[in-house]
This record gives C-alpha cells, sequence and structure tokens, in this order.
C-alpha cells in the first residue's frame, strides 16, 4: 500500500469522527449508557456468577467505541466511568481515565483496521474487560493499596474476565441494535459493498466517492 | 481537513485523561468533607430514590437470576447445617443451665451492663447498590439519616456482622463491608475467649486475618469468631458484643503474636436484605459509642503493637 493510499484510508477512517458527533446518535450513546450503568448497578452486580460479579460496562464502552469510533469511544468511557465512580462512591477518576482508554483504543481499532470478521467483538470485549480489571487493579496498587496478587485475586479477575467474554457477543448485538439508527453508515453495508466492490478498506471507496 | 480532525481527535482524548487525572488528584488528596466527597454525596441523594426504585422493579429478575445459584448453594448448605443443628442442640441444653447460673451471678454482683444488639434499634433495609469491582467492597442501602442511621453504625445481616456505615445522605447511606481495608473489627474467638483485631486480607477478597492473637492462644478450624464488643482506637465502631464475624478456617502465621484465617460467616457477594443497629440518642448504646469516637486515634491497626491503643468496651459501666 502506498503512502498515498494509507493517507488516504486514514483520511476516510478519520471522517466518521469528523462528521462531528451527529445529535441522534449523542442521545442513543447517552441513554444506553445510563440504562446499561443503572441495570449493572441495580441487577447484574447483585447476581454473582461463580463467586464474581460480572461488570458489562467496559464491553458497552469498547463497542461504542467500536461502532462509532475512537472520539465517542473516549467521551462515552469518561461519562461511563465518571457515572459508576459517583454512585458506586469509588475514586473519582480512576474508571473515567480507564474506560477513555478503552473506549478509545476500540475506536481506534475500528478506524485503522475496520475489522469485519464475526468473532471480533469476542475478541474486543475479552481484550477490554482484562484491561479495565488490570487497569483498574494497577491503578489501585499505585494509590497504595497494599495487596499482595493472591491466587483468588487473580482467579476473580480471570473469571471475570471470561464471563465477560462470554456475554460479549450478547452485548454486542444489543449496543448495535441500539446504535445502528444513528451511524452514518451500517457496518454491515459496508462490509457487503467491501466484498462486492473489493479493494482496500470501504472507507477509503466511500471518500473517494466523496471527492 | 485530515490534519484538523486528527488534531480534534487528540485534544478531546488528551482533555478527557487530564480531567480524570484532575479528578483522581483532586479526590484522593481532599478531606472527607471536601468538594468532590460532597459532589457525590449530592449524586448519591438524587440518585439513591431512584436506585431504590429501580432495584425493587427489578428485584424478579434478580431473584430469578439468584434462585439457580442459591439452589445449589442450598443443598450443600442444608446438609452441613443439619450436622451443625444437631451439635448446637447438644450444647444448648448444656448453656441453658450455664447461662441460668451466669445471670443469677451478675445480677448479684450488680455486673450486668453487657451492651446487647437489644440496646439498639435496628433499621431494615434493602441493599441497592453493589460495586462489581474485586477492590470496592461497600454496598448501598436504602436506609439514611432520615431513618436515623448514622456513620459508624454496626451493620448485620441474618448470618452475621457485615460491616460498618461509612457514609450517610438523608434517603441511603454506603456501607464499608468486613472485608474493606478501612475495617476493622475487635473480634473474639468464642470457644476459647481469645481476643484479637479481625482484618481484611488484602488481596484475598472475601477472607479475614484475625490478628495479634497472645502466641499460647487456642484456635482449632471451625471455630465461631464473634465481635468483642470493645474499641481500639477512636473513629472505630463499637460492635455490640458477641455478634457472629466467621469461622477460623487455618492459622496463618506463628511469631509473637499468632494470626488465624477467618471465614465470614454471611455471603458478601449475595446480600438482600440488612439491619442497620443505631442507637438511639441518650441510650447506653449511643453513650458508649460517643466514648469510643472519642479516643484518639491510632495510626492504624496494622501495627506490631496490636492492643497496644486505648480500649473502650461495651462491658464498661453504662
Amino acid at each position: 500500500m502506498s503512502t498515498s493510499s494509507t493517507r488516504s484510508t486514514l483520511d476516510s477512517a478519520t471522517q466518521v469522527s469528523a462528521a462531528w458527533l451527529p445529535g441522534s446518535l449523542l442521545w442513543r450513546v447517552a441513554v444506553l449508557s445510563v440504562v446499561v450503568v443503572f441495570v449493572q448497578i441495580g441487577v447484574v452486580s447483585e447476581v454473582p456468577l461463580f463467586g464474581v460479579s460480572v461488570d458489562l460496562s467496559p464491553l458497552l464502552v469498547a463497542f461504542t467505541g467500536l461502532l462509532c469510533g475512537s472520539m465517542l469511544g473516549a467521551i462515552t468511557g469518561f461519562a461511563v466511568g465518571l457515572l459508576l465512580d459517583l454512585s458506586l462512591v469509588q475514586t473519582l477518576g480512576i474508571t473515567s481515565l480507564v474506560f477513555t482508554l478503552i473506549g478509545y483504543a476500540a475506536g481506534r481499532l475500528r478506524e485503522l483496521r475496520d475489522p469485519q470478521a464475526a468473532l471480533t467483538p469476542l475478541l474486543v470485549g475479552t481484550v477490554a474487560a482484562a484491561c479495565a480489571t488490570v487497569g483498574y487493579s494497577l491503578f489501585e496498587f499505585l494509590l497504595g493499596v497494599d495487596a499482595p496478587v493472591s491466587l483468588e485475586l487473580l482467579r476473580e479477575i480471570v473469571i471475570g474476565v471470561l464471563i465477560d467474554a462470554a456475554l460479549a457477543l450478547p452485548m454486542w448485538a444489543l449496543v448495535r441494535r441500539c446504535l445502528i439508527g444513528g451511524l452514518a453508515e451500517d457496518p454491515r453495508r459496508r462490509r457487503r459493498r467491501a466484498y462486492t466492490t473489493g479493494g482496500l478498506s470501504p472507507l477509503s471507496r466511500a471518500s473517494e466517492r466523496s471527492r | 481537513m485530515y490534519d484538523k480532525t486528527v488534531r480534534r481527535r487528540r485534544a478531546v482524548l488528551a482533555l478527557l485523561v487530564a480531567l480524570s487525572l484532575i479528578l483522581l488528584t483532586a479526590y484522593f488528596g481532599e478531606a472527607s468533607s471536601g468538594g468532590l466527597h460532597s459532589l457525590q454525596n449530592g449524586f448519591l441523594t438524587v440518585v439513591s430514590p431512584i436506585q431504590d426504585g429501580a432495584n425493587k422493579a427489578l428485584k424478579p429478575v434478580r431473584d430469578m437470576f439468584g434462585w439457580f445459584g442459591s439452589t445449589l448453594k442450598a443443598k450443600s448448605q442444608n446438609k452441613r447445617l443439619r450436622e451443625q443443628l444437631a451439635t448446637a442442640r447438644k450444647q444448648l441444653t448444656e448453656h441453658q443451665f450455664d447461662q441460668r447460673s451466669y445471670h443469677e451471678l451478675l445480677r448479684l454482683y450488680h455486673l450486668d451492663q453487657t451492651l446487647s444488639i437489644a440496646d439498639y434499634r435496628p433499621v431494615s433495609a434493602t441493599v441497592v447498590t453493589q460495586s462489581p469491582n474485586v477492590w470496592y467492597l461497600t454496598i448501598g442501602i436504602d436506609a439514611g439519616s432520615s431513618a436515623g442511621v448514622r456513620v459508624n453504625d454496626p451493620v448485620i445481616d441474618d448470618e452475621g456482622l457485615i460491616g460498618k456505615v461509612s457514609r450517610v445522605v438523608s434517603d441511603g447511606a454506603v456501607v464499608s463491608l468486613i472485608t474493606d481495608s478501612e475495617v476493622e473489627v475487635s473480634a473474639r474467638i468464642s470457644a476459647t475467649g481469645t481476643v484479637g483485631m479481625l482484618q481484611p486480607q488484602v488481596g484475598e477478597p472475601g477472607r479475614l486475618l484475625m490478628r495479634f492473637l497472645t502466641s499460647n492462644a487456642r484456635a482449632t478450624k471451625g471455630d465461631y469468631v464473634v465481635t468483642s464488643g470493645t474499641v481500639v482506637s477512636g473513629g472505630e465502631s463499637l460492635y455490640p458484643r458477641g455478634i457472629p464475624i466467621g469461622t477460623v478456617t487455618s492459622e496463618s502465621e506463628r511469631s509473637a503474636f499468632r494470626t488465624v484465617n477467618v471465614s465470614p460467616l454471611a455471603d458478601l457477594r449475595n446480600l438482600g436484605a440488612v439491619q442497620v443497629l443505631t442507637a438511639p440518642p441518650g441510650s447506653r448504646a449511643a453513650a458508649l459509642g460517643a466514648t469510643a469516637a472519642s479516643l484518639a486515634p491510632s495510626e492504624g491497626g496494622g501495627d506490631e503493637e496490636g492492643g497496644s491503643g486505648q480500649v473502650a468496651s461495651s462491658e464498661a459501666s453504662g
């Protein structure tokens, strides 16, 4: 791939963000985030599976980034993190910071690679859950919680990540269904066009058309 | 266009990261009466009625999921409890006789000043929030200052002690569980009367350590650990004497002071209804609580001089 075509791909990919956050999409993301956080706090957290509380919030943030791009992913991560920290009376800022980075990274993955494999949400969800748990634990260590990494703690982290991985595909379907109406372009149609037209990223074709 | 978009994206990321770090630093550095803590309290005040409503509305869903886990757990628990019941029946008949004699002697010598749960006014509450995090061991309940709940009030469920109130708003409160790193409880091993300090086992969520036992103290697996009714330093909660906390699982280390591992009786991951033991103003419990709170705070309970701090006792004269 030549430098100019790479540039073109990046250019078109970032136009997803450049179409400066449409209002309907923002509303959808905001409502979905509030609902998921309340369901998380009110129901999901109180139903332990294998002795571990399931955490849907990293999945929500990662999938929002994966669908809507890095900018909205990062903003959603910050907002969801802040809401959780405020609701659960945790140290303000830790969850926001971790989730901001997760949302941004998921969005950048979509903008740079635009992965279309069916298992992409599963992988992204698993990595997001692992990053959220490990990132949170790291911050707790940095902030002075004097805790040796025991087998029990590792077990809880691993089980939590595995449960999140199991819930990644249903959660992806839910997030996608809620946000699809607000997106400028349906990712499924984009993929179909990529197959039929061949060539590089379908986003680059879109940008070529607009040129 | 490309540069502008990239600049904007990076600027948003930098802004959000900077905001998070500012929040983190400010929150961590300020006192519990600071602006961000007040904001959090205000948010809790506004949100707690909503959470309470949502909690009640979603209870059937939660119960449905909980039913599967509870059924499996109940089967094994049933067998264990039947064995315990048989043992307890035998002990009960023996103890009833001893207890009657004991109370007669206490009354005779005017020493019956022991603070018990009856001296408190229990306020029933429902758990409305529970942190999904392995680090934060707090729960939110739907009873607050309007119901008489105050900071440091002990919180129990049907199994025993679960924690103490750490923050209160008008219609809700946050309870720090006994496995939270900020909570420590003066406890005694029921069978031998050995007193120690119960602290969370850091890095082992859901486990407790009973520290500062004397080197010749006896502790066997299965012994019940109950509250001792004393405090070691100011700011601690004065838990009534004799509330069950957990059972001894194993010995942890043997040095100048012995340490044993304790498993909590209450299922701290699956709490539903709890009771806050509030001390009505003017009661003996409130007076003793105030005395305990007026003690000078110690430098944390983790120092090896364990037990050398000031001690206020619920057994003190009322």
